[in-house]
């Protein structure tokens, strides 16, 4: 378990991390999301000891990271998949890692098994390819055997086998009951990978739930309904102080409203249905409303919030 | 005890220091520059000292001394060590490989002591042994021309073992330090060679005695015996070096010890 206590970091007049608190639970995939900026990796950083927190602490497993005398055994970590020295082989590179808590080289020789890399560990790495370099940082977050894992965007650089065999290893290593945060800005990813997120904008805590939860937009319903009275559907909801908000010529979306519900409100009020739906939020939607008000660079997000993702009812 | 506890304190800090000298080992011995810089120095001392040696056996002075050789290539081949150190403690921060070190040996006065030991004791290793072997080179060059005393070898290798020892520990400082490698080696080439030999170039007192206080003057009188006119002796010269070496490294110390990974 990972326990975050009012965490602050400030450079200079910028506040990167505003007293963010949360806990990582074991057994679970847990995403970490923001926007850039947000201060993901910077938490990140402070949770392995790399930078010093302005103010609050991280506990891993009950204790600051730097107080273990064998880190490696209880934290395996993939910051920044570049930060390693080119010169080295791949090989050379985990066998620094494995002696620093007197690890046997035949361990090495596994994880490198394990993350499929066999035929590049003894080239310098400096001709590996992103992807590569990904997978050397997991061999060596693997190397120890851990509790706890921290990926900082794993999946960049890995095609789509890279991809199918990281979203099975984040959900092995959880099952076995260890602590998995996944940092990523690809929320579409996070849908299917994650158990939980912890949302952070600004350095502040957006929210920190389950996926499920935010997916439903903490709480929120949604409706949406085509028929070829949509001006009247919409007055009449309109009369009964229930938000809906026009999509198209003649498609509504409705805020907190069954399908069932609004079925037979139609059917009452004698307006013919050509299509009813619940329409579930996509992470991506879910994530651009949450952090809407935290994003540092503003894009074209007023296009991308409209989209939604339909679902069977 | 908790089971936590246990498994936090399982492994003594000297356990851990040991093992993360061997982890400096083994990134010290697997990065090309290092050789380079090895082979540089060979070059400069071994075969300095044997032209050294072929000079000497062409004009022969009664009593002279093969060890002499040592003192003479030490000098240049010092900067060999000198960049070899200051690569080895700066390149992390030039390649963010300091991430991945410190998430592995987060203990930061641990990885410190170690690389700091390694390092230096690598250098100051291979300093003397190449001493050794300058010595010899000149002695066999040199056909019955030189003498190889023992008395003056061991003063010989006991010099060389401390200049290059208090250079690389001032070398592995201004890495801490600075954390940069072209800076590092600027300030190492100030301090050790240019700024000794230019400031009295000026005429200034005060110029030459701020060059008396450098690490490079006291590195030249204790090889070589010059300048032998501005009061230097051995127990200054060695204080003046153990002075900037330690105040670097207590510097350096401090820098890895408070401040963030790699900002």
């Amino acid at each position: 378990m990972i326990q975050v206590r009012g965490l602050t970091k400030r450079y200079g007049e910028v506040l990167a991390v505003d007293e963010l608190s949360f806990e990582v639970e074991a057994g679970k995939v847990t995403g970490f999301l923001g926007p850039n900026g947000a201060g993901k990796s910077t938490t990140m950083r402070m949770m392995l000891g790399l930078d010093r927190p302005s103010a609050g602490e991280v506990l891993v497993n009950g204790r600051p990271f730097a107080a273990y005398s064998e880190p490696l055994r209880e934290v395996g970590a993939l910051l920044d998949p570049g930060s390693v020295h080119p010169g080295r082989t791949g090989r050379s590179h985990l066998r620094v890692a494995a002696q620093t808590i007197g690890l046997p080289m035949s361990r090495v020789e596994e994880v490198i098994e394990q993350v499929g890399i066999e035929g590049a560990a003894r080239r310098r790495i400096k001709g590996y390819s992103l992807g590569m370099r990904q997978r050397l940082g997991i061999a060596a977050a693997l190397l120890g055997d851990p509790r706890v894992l921290l990926f900082d965007e794993p999946i960049n650089g890995l095609d789509l086998d890279g991809v199918r065999w990281i979203r099975e290893l984040l959900r092995g290593l959880a099952d076995e009951g260890r602590t998995v945060l996944v940092s990523s800005h690809l929320m579409s990813e996070m849908q299917q990978t994650a158990d939980r997120l912890v949302v952070i904008g600004r350095g502040r805590l957006i929210a920190n739930a389950t996926t499920e939860e935010i997916l439903r937009g903490l709480g929120r319903r949604l409706v949406r309904v085509r028929s070829p009275q949509s001006g009247k559907l919409l007055e009449r909801l309109a009369e009964r102080g229930i938000v809906v908000e026009r999509l198209a010529d003649h498609e509504l979306q409705v805020e907190n409203l069954a399908a069932g519900e609004l079925g037979e409100f139609a059917y009452q009020q004698g307006i013919p249905l050509h299509h009813l739906a619940d329409a579930e939020q996509s992470l991506e939607q879910a994530f651009i409303e949450l952090t809407d008000d935290s994003v540092e660079y503003h894009g074209r997000h007023a296009e991308a919030a409209r989209k939604t993702t339909e679902v069977a009812p | 005890m908790t089971a936590l506890e246990l498994s936090a304190d399982r492994v003594s800090v000297g356990q851990v220091f040991l093992r993360t000298c061997a982890a400096e080992w083994t990134r010290l011995w697997t990065v090309k520059a290092t050789w380079w810089f090895l082979a540089a120095a060979a070059a400069i001392m071994i075969g300095f000292g044997a032209i050294a040696g072929f000079e000497a056996g062409g004009d022969p002075t009664p009593g002279a001394s093969a060890w002499e050789a040592a003192h003479f290539t030490g000098f240049p081949a010092q900067f060999a060590f000198l960049a070899l150190v200051l690569t080895a403690v700066t390149s992390d921060y030039a390649t963010g490989g300091i991430i991945p070190t410190l998430q592995w040996t987060p203990r930061r006065t641990v990885l410190f002591f170690a690389r700091t030991v390694v390092t230096v004791g690598t250098a100051t290793l291979a300093g003397v042994l190449l001493a050794v072997g300058s010595a010899l080179a000149a002695f066999t060059a040199a056909g019955q021309a030189l003498e190889l005393p023992l008395g003056d070898g061991v003063d010989t290798l006991a010099t060389v073992a401390f200049v290059f020892g208090a250079g690389t520990g001032l070398a592995a400082g201004l890495g801490f330090v600075l954390r940069n490698t072209a800076g590092g080696l600027v300030a190492v080439f100030l301090l050790i060679l240019l700024l000794p030999l230019i400031l009295p170039q000026f005429g200034y007192d005060w110029l030459t005695t701020v060059a008396d206080l450098l690490p490079g003057s006291r590195s030249i009188f204790l090889l070589t015996g010059e300048p032998n006119d501005r009061g230097f002796t051995t127990m200054s010269s060695v204080i003046t070096m153990l002075t900037w070496a330690v105040t670097l490294l207590l510097t350096g110390w401090l820098r890895l010890k408070r401040d963030d990974a790699n900002h």
